[in-house]
């Protein structure tokens, strides 16, 4: 009969804290069978009241249930302390993360990393220059007439020097000739940097900007490889296929020269708002290089040939990101850098 | 300029409409930037290049062109007989006293003039032109301008002694002009004057006391040719323009003169009057003009363009343009050129010309055939971008500001003028020197942005510069400010330079107090950065008081860094160290150090009594009670070659506090 019990007290204990699922409850089991006056409890505390032949067989097997259930007890009571109450640990995943920030480039640095990456690809080497540049590189040796308009006051920011004439650059091919005194062709280069222009500022007009250089010089570098690098250069920038076309222009420093459009980016040429129905956008200046800036450069007259083109960084990133006022670019103003 | 385009057909013959006319110039020769039709009649506003000023600012020049890109040759009706007459009654004097500045004069007298309206097709034209109709005289005057691009003028010869002298005016010579205003003129200045005065600023206006009335009866008419560079510094000066100034100082063919003024005697003796009759023609022209020529490659043109045009085909491009070929030799051709192409001088002139009327649309692309060759790299350009990317990261962003800012800049910020380079001609008094340094425009920008963000954290990369004696340099610099609402932001910022300076392999980085030279730097908050003993910038808080003056109320923390002498700087090449095999422990010492200990002295202090046994130093707690400074560190202590006992560890501690104590009389607290 004691054995049947034993067993039985064994199962329910077994179930019954499985079922538990605090410690305070557990221990409510633990104390209803191995308590004082626990089930169990009582038939230990009866075995002395047993005959000896009962006592031998029950004995042992109320003690080992006691074991059982006391190791039982303490496998569950771990169990149940290490077990996470989930509700308690609900969030509300909505909620906003914690505020942390990564900076932003300027758009200006952004259109110069496109351009820088796509150059190289072409063997093109990335040159600079100064800001604060002679009359003899930004204007005489670039074939500027002594009394070229582009001299005047007007256009140009003059420094106030008894000695050296100094102008803030204004462009950027001044870095042709500095280039070239040092280097013999064959050579590809990109020339990106700061320039100045003596002109009051509006949504269209800036007098501090950027702007983008590109010289090729060889013995037979002709129009044709023009057209042929700035296609495949505008296509990659703009990551469609993109058309050239070149009209007539007139630069000191090269002749032929050219202005160039390239074909619509956002119509491919139909016409729409972007090229007033043109189907094309106005870009920048080009040319071949003028022999006379070859020979200020040092080299022979008529040994090379060479093209070098120019356009805006502002104008670019104006296009790209559709900027309406290119007074944003030197505003400081964190409301229009974080946006990219 | 603006053009008619029924006069433009007139001249030409063109059949075409005035949209394919603009589309076919723009392509081909000049801009046209817009047409507005009313009625049979279109005005075209075409942008003539700088180098065209010469024969393009008229219609009959855009005539040619229209020929020229159409494949024919423009024929010029010549009206030369109307000066070829010998049986004039009276001699008009002239004498150039300057042959430098006047190339040619060319004066007739016409007398029996009637001055009254011009014919209503003449006025028309001048009106699509956006010139208004005055008088017959002067609408001849400026219609022959528009048709031939040579300017005219025209004197009422009753209010000249009759003769004319073309001279330098005399310093303080005083003349009222046309727009009734008078003007103090200098020897630099040419006027065209009879026996006793000025009658006009030369080439560019006329006076007001020799002027056509309604009583004119008789003309001095002037068609002459003025130094370009003289006319445009004598406008400049005055600060007049003129359509007549804006050709002469294009530069035009001294020929034209002849041109014009057989056309406007023609047209004066149809409109001016019943009985208007031609008195005197005079022509000074002491050095005539002849064509020049030019040899030309026709493998060269070819080679320049990367075409295979035809010989044939270039010389008919150039004959179209009025260009005439002598001799027959094919591949070099010598090509004589009208006087009237100014700016044709080189072989390359001519092969823009024949690219052009080609049409560039037909020159193929060609690939570049060059040498594989990985180009050399710009190693400043790429660490100035990997500065970007670090910044970026840290959580600055970039900002690009003008490189000019005022006197009121240099001594908001204590910056001292000597050193600035100044603008000669700046567009305001607020951008007047260049930049000395980037924190004016920076603490601009936060002052900026405080109206917007509590956290400001901006960079720059740019240029400074500085003017040392007569020399002057240019020297790229990076400045990065950090504001938020912390009373101290030194220490954020520095954490941020820190980790810059880390990445860049710079671990070794000092500081050192500095008293600094401008006070744009709070006295008491800044340090020198050396890396390798070599001064590479400051870091440091705005002064509040130079921030206030920006209307600035947060503090301001700002390094800046010289990107020339990081760049200098050598990087070691990294070497990978084994992870350590042996156990590191942590120990902290808390201690109190009087108020002047420096940090960098109790750091340098551990490292060396603990020697190659203190791994790393760590400041986890520091505040300050009552004048003394407590600080807790937590070091980490183990050896490459064995477990440490705690023996040892405890020695090595033991020694470290005793120095610590002896040297810096710190108080370990026990």
């Amino acid at each position: 009969m004691n054995k049947e019990n034993i067993a039985g007290i064994k199962s329910r204990f077994f179930e019954d804290i499985s079922n538990s699922q605090t410690e305070k409850s557990l221990y409510d089991v633990k104390v209803k069978y191995v308590g004082r006056n626990g089930e169990l409890t009582k038939i230990l505390k009866n075995l002395k009241n047993l005959p000896p032949e009962e006592r031998k067989e029950i004995g042992p097997l109320a003690n080992r249930a006691r074991h059982e259930i006391e190791k039982a007890y303490e496998e569950r009571k771990k169990e149940l302390g290490e077990r996470i109450d989930w509700e308690k640990e609900k969030i509300d995943v909505t909620l906003p993360g914690k505020k942390e920030e990564i900076g932003s480039l300027h758009p200006a640095t952004l259109v110069y990393r496109e351009i820088e990456k796509i150059f190289p690809l072409m063997g093109f080497e990335i040159v600079e220059g100064p800001e604060l540049e002679t009359d003899w590189y930004n204007f005489t040796s670039l074939n500027f007439p002594f009394d070229h308009p582009a001299r005047d006051m007007q256009d140009t920011f003059w420094i106030k020097s008894d000695k050296k004439k100094l102008v803030l650059r204004t462009h950027t091919s001044p870095v042709q000739v500095r280039y070239m005194e040092k280097r013999k062709p064959p050579f590809r280069i990109i020339v990106p940097g700061r320039v100045f222009r003596n002109e009051a500022t509006d949504a269209a007009h800036e007098h501090t900007l950027h702007q983008f250089e590109a010289l090729v010089v060889g013995e037979n570098i002709n129009v044709g490889h023009f057209k042929y690098i700035a296609k495949l250069f505008f296509s990659a920038f703009f990551g469609k296929k993109v058309d050239i076309r070149l009209r007539p222009s007139f630069f000191p420093f090269t002749e032929p020269s050219f202005e160039f459009d390239i074909s619509c980016t956002v119509c491919a040429g139909k016409g729409c708002p972007s090229c007033k129905n043109g189907g094309w956008l106005e870009i920048g200046g080009a040319g071949m290089v003028n022999q006379n800036v070859f020979v200020s450069a040092g080299y022979p007259r008529n040994r090379y040939q060479g093209f070098a083109w120019g356009f805006g960084i502002e104008r670019l990133a104006m296009m790209k990101y559709k900027i309406d006022d290119i007074r944003w670019f030197e505003s400081g103003d964190l409301r229009f850098i974080k946006q990219f | 300029m603006k053009y008619s385009y029924t006069w433009l057909k007139e001249l030409s013959g063109t059949k075409k409409s005035p949209k394919e006319l603009a589309e076919l110039l723009t392509m081909r020769a000049f801009e046209v930037e817009d047409a507005k039709t009313e009625g049979k009649e279109t005005q075209l506003e075409i942008s003539i290049l700088p180098n065209r000023g010469h024969d393009a600012l008229s219609h009959i020049g855009i005539a040619r062109e229209i020929c020229a890109c159409e494949g024919r040759k423009f024929i010029l009706r010549s009206n030369l007989r109307m000066l070829l007459r010998s049986n004039l009654r009276k001699r008009l004097e002239v004498e150039i006293k300057d042959k430098k500045l006047c190339l040619r004069y060319m004066g007739a007298v016409l007398e029996n003039i009637k001055v009254g309206p011009s014919p209503k097709w003449m006025q028309e034209k001048l009106l699509v032109c956006g010139v208004k109709p005055i008088n017959n005289v002067v609408d001849v005057t400026n219609y022959i301008m528009l048709e031939t691009g040579q300017p005219l003028h025209a004197f009422d010869a009753d209010k000249t002694t009759g003769n004319i002298i073309v001279r330098r005016a005399k310093k303080g010579e005083k003349i009222k002009l046309l727009d009734e205003k008078t003007y103090e003129l200098n020897e630099n200045n040419l006027v065209i004057a009879d026996s006793e005065k000025a009658l006009a600023l030369a080439g560019v206006m006329g006076g007001l006391g020799s002027s056509i009335n309604k009583n004119t009866a008789s003309i001095i008419l002037e068609s002459a040719n003025f130094n370009s560079t003289s006319i445009r510094k004598t406008r400049t000066a005055h600060n007049v323009i003129t359509e007549s100034s804006y050709r002469f100082e294009r530069d035009i063919d001294p020929n034209l003169a002849e041109t014009a003024a057989a056309r406007a005697i023609e047209l004066l003796e149809e409109y001016g009057g019943k009985n208007v009759k031609t008195a005197a023609i005079s022509d000074v022209y002491p050095k005539k003009v002849k064509p020049w020529r030019i040899k030309l490659d026709t493998n060269y043109v070819n080679k320049l363009l990367g075409e295979n045009i035809p010989v044939a085909k270039m010389k008919n491009i150039l004959e179209n343009l009025g260009m005439k070929m002598l001799g027959n030799r094919v591949s070099k051709l010598n090509v004589e050129v009208p006087t009237r192409r100014i700016d044709l001088k080189t072989p390359e002139d001519l092969i823009e010309e024949i690219g052009r009327i080609y049409g560039y649309e037909n020159i193929q692309e060609q690939a570049l055939v060059a040498e594989v060759k990985t180009p050399p790299q710009n190693a400043k350009r790429d660490f100035e971008n990997k500065l970007r990317d670090i910044l970026t990261g840290l959580g600055f962003s970039e900002v690009m500001n003008y490189s000019f800012y005022g006197a009121d800049d240099i001594a908001k910020c204590n910056l001292g003028a000597e050193d600035h380079i100044e603008i000669a001609n700046p567009l305001s008094l607020d951008q007047q020197y260049l930049r000395r340094a980037l924190i004016p425009n920076l603490l601009r920008n936060v002052e900026l942005n405080s109206k917007h963000f509590n956290e400001i954290q901006i960079f720059e990369i740019g240029k400074k510069f500085r003017k040392n004696n007569e020399s002057m340099a240019e020297i790229s610099i990076l400045n990065g400010l950090l504001a938020n609402d912390s009373k101290n932001p030194f220490f954020e910022l520095k954490g941020k330079l820190e980790a810059l300076l880390d990445n860049l392999g710079h671990g070794n980085t000092k500081y050192e107090t500095i008293d600094p030279k401008y006070k744009v730097w709070h006295p008491a908050r800044v340090a020198r950065i050396l890396i390798e003993g070599k001064k590479i910038g400051k870091i440091g808080e705005i002064s509040p008081l130079v921030a206030k003056k920006y209307g600035i109320k947060k503090r301001v923390a700002c390094f800046g860094l010289q990107i020339d002498k990081l760049l200098e700087l050598e990087i070691k090449e990294k070497i990978y160290h084994a992870i350590a095999k042996f156990p590191i422990v942590e120990r902290d010492i808390s201690m109190f150090v009087g108020k002047d200990t420096k940090y960098a002295d109790i750091a340098s202090k551990i490292e060396k009594s603990g020697g190659n046994l203190v791994k790393e130093i760590n400041l986890f707690d520091i505040f300050e009670k009552e004048g003394e400074k407590s600080l807790a560190l937590r070091l980490k202590i183990g050896s490459d070659a064995k477990t440490l006992t705690s023996e040892k560890i405890d020695a090595v501690m033991k020694k470290i506090i005793s120095t610590l104590e002896k040297d810096l009389k710190v108080k370990v607290r026990k």
